[in-house]
């Protein structure tokens, strides 16, 4: 239903007839919004040729629906990615002739941790020597002008002592995008090519490009490859390498006169190209289980984590209690995206460590907390005559906590508790930031290759909500079944002669 | 046996206990009474350790449980208690409320703690409730079966905090029955109860509490029918008692006129008997007292009995012999006769207050 709304809204607004931007001195005037991606190179052009544009930040996918819906009046990025674009399908936008002046400066970034000697030196060598032989131009016709997506057969040093560890975006085609199960792209046709110059091997890491500088300089990868744009502030904070290429920056605006789909069709071709074509329903497969995975061991590990902590708590040791006040204020005080970030790039930034083992550290200790607040919410809920009836019956205090005040406590925070699973797999949707491909990060990378904002987003949700579904039904199941008027008589009387007669 | 050494419980804004010593032998039956706040919860929930004392000492037989070295389980394992508001376990039925204690904490095999438990169970006539929840229950039928609770340990001593006062009227009846049959089978019970004639009728001795401690311990037959202490005969007869005193001959008349009144109207006395003790009051103090000593030292006592709707009013004062029927002036004891009846005039010169005048409000 949400679906069918959502498609008829964006309907109208494509035919709308807004006004029709033909030229940059259009955008000059006050008023217009221009998009670009945050902290790059076309940002910064933007803010020297329009002056008066209000500047708003989008990543490429989500810009180009926004020119076509008519949020914005320009998007301005790398003309032959916006190109590509339009020819992969992408409707209701075209671009304008003119570019902005200046060009764009990709090159590579530089980890200033890396353990590779002579990064830099050695990085800056194998370009030059590339640009010379004619290298850099031929994969630059092949991937970006021909559009030819075959990688060439590169040896690789599968045994090496030294792996070189290269930061990508995996969501811009041609340059570093998935193809089926597998990175594909110039970027990555680059990185095989200098490990191959250094003889070293090389594992790849997908990150968000608001997060893959702080992956540089943290240390977490050796270096960017990623179609990387130089910006004075990206200067500052790394090292990067000479010049790839350059580009042209061009304008995207909205195209009114290209007429949409049928609806049904064009569901149907959604379907095809976010499922269908390359397998991509694998990516969701495991984008579906890195979820389920990072959620149902941090609701193992929180859930123990809540009971420890509260029964080291319970008795009213000061210490505990203390430090327990000073952790539940730290992990519940910050947003879990930053909580989750700060794991990662500053606790065990010196650490290589599995992204997917940090967010389960995140979410444990999150989740742990809750647990924790519900267990004492739940126990402060029964009597303190239990308590009394118990000790005075000579129960010990472990024995009347777990017989006796548990069992009665527990119903009452069944109901909290699973709403807080389905808060916690909600919340998992930010791991994509540690480069984590968890189902979110995987409708990123499919977005990418689509050119879609909405069909992948819609099955996103859809997905979510029947992990949801699954896991709430499996909660209720354990919920009944702690219910103590649920418990049938053979259960309450066994291994018991009543010596009835019938 | 118990015996109890030096008991004080303190809490931060008052001290129920002061200072109990006693010794409480096997068998006894002992009703605790008094009026509320006197600490007779307090002694009772000290004795199983549910309320740690200040200080003093607690044996029971030759453990001492004061002692913080004390396996307190193994203790209150031999020591039943019984519960104003029941503490049933919720998430029990009945049956499992009387038999998982014995397994739990005796050991005892279930087909020996369930058949011992519907014994009691039909001892306290619940056997057919055995598969219900306590929450389906009435409060006597709840009361009943805590008893059967306590009683599934075979323990030696039962201890009961005011088992009926949470009960309806109508249910009464049906726990004292259980507790009356429990009363004759020779184990240790101490009851904290408001029922007097109930206490009487079971136990073979009485603790009177009152000032911080036991204030009166004797046979029920002792402090009900002939109460040594000034507080018991109050206490056991329901008398409600107004105190003034009087050292000044400028003294808040008004005041105590004021004092009067709220006792009278608090207790809901009658009108005509309200108004009497005002009279009396003026009459006697007023008009001839104050007129008749410089440095008057007087003691008004007045009792009032809501159950035989009488009140006594007693005058203390120091000072010279004087008699006001016989002595004071005339238009007062005119007044007095219509106002309180059969007079006695005292006068004994060892006693703090040489002169005593008791009179029945009329």
């Amino acid at each position: 239903m949400a679906a069918i709304v959502l498609t008829c809204l964006a309907g109208v607004t494509t035919l709308a007839k807004g006004d029709e931007i033909t030229s940059k001195e259009q955008l000059k005037e006050p008023g217009r919004r221009i998009g670009c991606g945050i902290g790059s190179s076309a940002m910064l052009f933007v803010e020297d040729e329009f002056p008066e544009a209000i500047l708003v930040y989008q990543e490429a996918n989500e810009g180009y629906e926004s020119v076509a819906q008519g949020k914005i009046d320009a998007y301005a990025y790398d003309r032959r990615q916006m190109q590509l674009a339009i020819d992969s399908g992408r409707k209701g936008v075209r671009l304008l002739d003119e570019n902005l002046e200046e060009k764009v400066h990709v090159a590579v970034g530089i980890s200033p941790k890396s353990k590779i000697h002579q990064l830099q030196e050695q990085l800056n060598t194998f370009i030059e020597l590339s640009k010379a032989d004619g290298t850099i131009d031929e994969m630059y016709d092949r991937w970006v002008v021909q559009g030819n997506e075959e990688m060439p057969d590169i040896p690789r040093y599968k045994d090496s002592n030294t792996i070189l560890v290269v930061g990508t975006s995996g969501i811009v085609p041609p340059h570093s995008y998935y193809r089926g199960q597998e990175l594909n792209g110039f970027d990555i046709e680059l990185a095989y090519r200098f490990a191959a110059y250094i003889d070293a091997d090389v594992t790849f890491k997908v990150y968000d490009y608001s997060s893959i500088i702080p992956a540089a300089a943290s240390g977490d990868v050796d270096c960017i490859m990623a179609n990387l744009n130089i910006t004075p502030e990206r200067a500052e904070a790394l090292p990067f390498s000479e010049d790839i290429y350059t580009e042209d920056v061009g304008l995207m605006v909205r195209d009114t006169s290209s007429v949409g789909e049928g609806f049904i069709k064009s569901l149907k071709m959604s379907f095809e190209k976010t499922f269908i074509r390359e397998d991509r329903w694998r990516l969701f497969v495991n984008g579906i289980l890195t979820t389920l995975l990072i959620t149902v061991l941090s609701v193992i590990a929180g859930t123990a984590l809540g009971f420890v902590v509260f029964l080291a708590c319970k008795d009213g040791n000061p210490a505990a209690n203390a430090i327990t006040r000073v952790c539940m204020w730290l992990v519940c005080g910050m947003p879990a995206v930053v909580l989750i970030m700060i794991l990662y790039y500053i606790v065990f930034g010196n650490i290589s460590v599995n992204g997917i083992f940090v967010s389960v550290l995140a979410f444990t200790l999150i989740f742990g907390s809750s647990v924790f607040g519900l267990l004492k919410m739940g126990v402060g809920a029964v009597d303190v005559g239990q308590y009394e009836a118990a000790y005075a019956l000579g129960y010990s205090r472990q024995h009347t906590f777990f017989k006796i005040i548990l069992p009665q406590a527990l119903p009452h925070v069944m109901e909290a508790y699973k709403s807080g699973i389905v808060e916690l797999i909600k919340a998992t949707a930010i791991v994509g930031y540690i480069a984590v491909q968890d189902l979110t990060k995987i409708g990123d990378i499919v977005r990418s290759r689509t050119y879609e904002a909405f069909f992948p987003l819609i099955a996103i949700a859809v997905i979510y909500f029947l992990l949801e579904a699954f896991i709430g039904l499996f909660i209720s199941r354990i919920h009944i079944s702690i219910l103590p008027e649920k418990r049938g008589r053979d259960h309450i009387l066994r291994g018991i002669d009543t010596h009835d007669k019938d | 046996m118990i015996r109890i050494e030096h008991l004080k419980k303190e809490y931060p804004n008052t001290t129920p206990l002061k200072d109990v010593s006693t010794v409480i032998n096997d068998g006894d039956v002992i009703s605790v009474i008094g009026p509320s706040g006197t600490g007779k919860s307090t002694l009772l929930r000290s004795i199983n350790m549910l309320e740690v004392p200040t200080s003093g000492h607690i044996w029971i037989d030759d453990v001492e449980i004061t002692d913080p070295k004390c396996d307190l389980e193994q203790v209150r394992n031999r020591m039943g208690m019984v519960f104003q508001s029941f503490n049933l376990f919720g998430h029990m039925t009945v049956i499992e409320n009387v038999m998982s204690p014995p397994i739990d904490l005796l050991g005892m095999d279930r087909q020996r703690a369930y058949d011992e438990g519907m014994r009691l169970l039909r001892a306290v006539g619940l056997s057919d409730k055995a598969l219900n929840y306590p929450d389906e229950l009435s409060g006597g039928q709840k009361q009943r079966i805590a008893i059967a609770r306590t009683l599934a340990m075979d323990p030696d001593i039962i201890l009961m905090d005011e088992p009926t006062s949470a009960l309806d009227p109508t249910m009464v009846g049906e726990v004292q029955a259980v507790i009356r049959e429990l009363a004759k089978t020779g184990k240790t019970l101490i009851i904290v109860t408001h029922e007097m004639r109930f206490a009487k009728s079971i136990c073979n001795r009485v603790f009177f509490m009152d000032e911080g401690g036991i204030y009166e311990d004797g046979t029920p037959q002792q402090i009900f029918d002939a109460p040594v202490g000034e507080k018991t005969r109050r206490f056991v007869r329901g008398l409600k008692v107004l105190e003034l005193d009087i050292q000044n001959t400028i003294y808040d008349f008004l005041g105590m006129q004021t004092a009067i009144e709220e006792y009278c109207v608090k207790n809901q006395m009658p009108y005509r008997m309200a108004k009497h003790i005002h009279l009396t009051f003026e009459e006697t103090v007023q008009q001839n007292l104050i007129a008749e000593y410089e440095k008057p030292d007087i003691h008004v006592t007045i009792e009032y009995s809501e159950e035989e709707e009488t009140a006594v009013y007693t005058l203390d004062y120091s000072g010279k012999k004087y008699d006001i029927l016989s002595e004071g002036n005339e238009l007062s004891v005119s007044v007095l006769k219509t106002t309180a009846g059969d007079p006695r005039y005292e006068w004994d010169e060892t006693r703090k207050y040489q002169n005593r005048l008791v009179m029945n409000i009329l």
